[in-house]
């Protein structure tokens, strides 16, 4: 399970840098691509402006198949509020090219699972794959504007793999 | 429109004044948890895989106290932190940011008395454009880690 959620981290991360690359941030003296896992960071009163987070909810097991198929929720959630420049009147525009890139981060909706816990990393037996995103309406709290997409992944328990 | 023209002559009578008043009040020692300079860019130290290795920057002097007298159940308590504006400017010329408000950022929390805080907001008290005290709302953490105190 933890092999799938790296994956799918790891794979959007990857793509953010050929989608925008100009989408970055600096987080723990570290500049990289935009995007974060919340549970593998450390707690924030906020969330951080113009980055995609990842947030892990649910988790569904179907065990009715030669290998558990497992099925995780991730929550994507961003927030912005536009640029300096044009004084925040460009949020809804930043807001949309934000939900534009997801969407192509998102495609193709597969991966190889890897094994991060090694180095260099492991490939594994399987793919891991996920749904259509679907976006929550978009909503406002003062001049932030954010939204959530929600994609769930799935991916096979392979055998030795916790 | 109209603005101030008057000659404000700078002295940091209100620095020396703050640093003296919060090491008079209990002045203790606060350590934000800062990210090592060379931060980890592989991949494990972005999947929680390695540890991050916070090291303690202190701050002295600080007054910690806490905001409001009673408890909400199931809402953490909330913390004021006093931070002497001289400590806080030396520290961000010793580690060349930008601004304070650059340090505070990159604080992954504060430790006062072995107790780990969550900074939740950060603002300033000034006297004729400089700032003499930092004042940081801080929530408890629900880790109950025991924190080392920097040295």
């Amino acid at each position: 399970m933890q092999n799938a959620k790296d994956t799918f981290y790891i794979t959007l991360r990857n793509r953010l840098t050929t989608v925008n690359p100009d989408r970055t941030m600096s987080l723990r003296a570290v500049m990289r691509p935009g995007i974060l896992v919340e549970e593998a960071e450390t707690p924030v009163a906020e969330l951080p402006l113009d980055v995609f987070v990842l947030r892990w909810t649910k988790l569904a097991v179907d065990t009715q198949l030669p290998l558990i198929l497992m099925q995780m929720t991730c929550e994507i959630h961003y927030v912005t509020v536009g640029t300096q420049g044009n004084a925040g009147l460009d949020r809804g525009r930043a807001l949309e090219a934000m939900d534009d890139e997801l969407l192509q981060l998102l495609c193709p909706a597969s991966a190889i699972k890897m094994n991060y816990t090694q180095t260099p990393a492991a490939q594994m037996g399987t793919s891991i794959f996920w749904s259509q995103a679907i976006l929550a309406p978009a909503t406002t709290v003062r001049e932030r504007i954010g939204r959530v997409a929600t994609v769930n992944v799935f991916a096979f328990q392979e055998q030795g793999e916790q | 429109m109209s603005w101030d023209t008057s000659t404000q002559n700078f002295d940091d009578h209100a620095l020396r004044m703050a640093n003296a008043l919060l090491r008079a009040n209990g002045g203790t020692t606060a350590s934000l948890q800062m990210p090592p300079a060379a931060g980890d860019t592989t991949d494990a130290g972005q999947l929680g895989l390695n540890a991050p290795n916070f090291q303690s920057l202190p701050l002295s002097p600080a007054v910690f106290r806490r905001l409001r007298p009673t408890m909400s159940e199931g809402q953490p308590a909330k913390y004021e932190l006093l931070i002497s504006g001289v400590a806080v400017q030396a520290t961000v010329s010793e580690l060349q940011l930008s601004s304070a408000d650059a340090l505070f950022s990159m604080a992954a929390g504060v430790a006062v008395g072995g107790k780990l805080f969550l900074i939740e907001a950060v603002s300033v008290s000034e006297s004729l454009g400089a700032v003499f005290m930092y004042r940081l709302l801080l929530r408890e953490s629900t880790s109950e880690w025991q924190m080392q105190q920097g040295q």
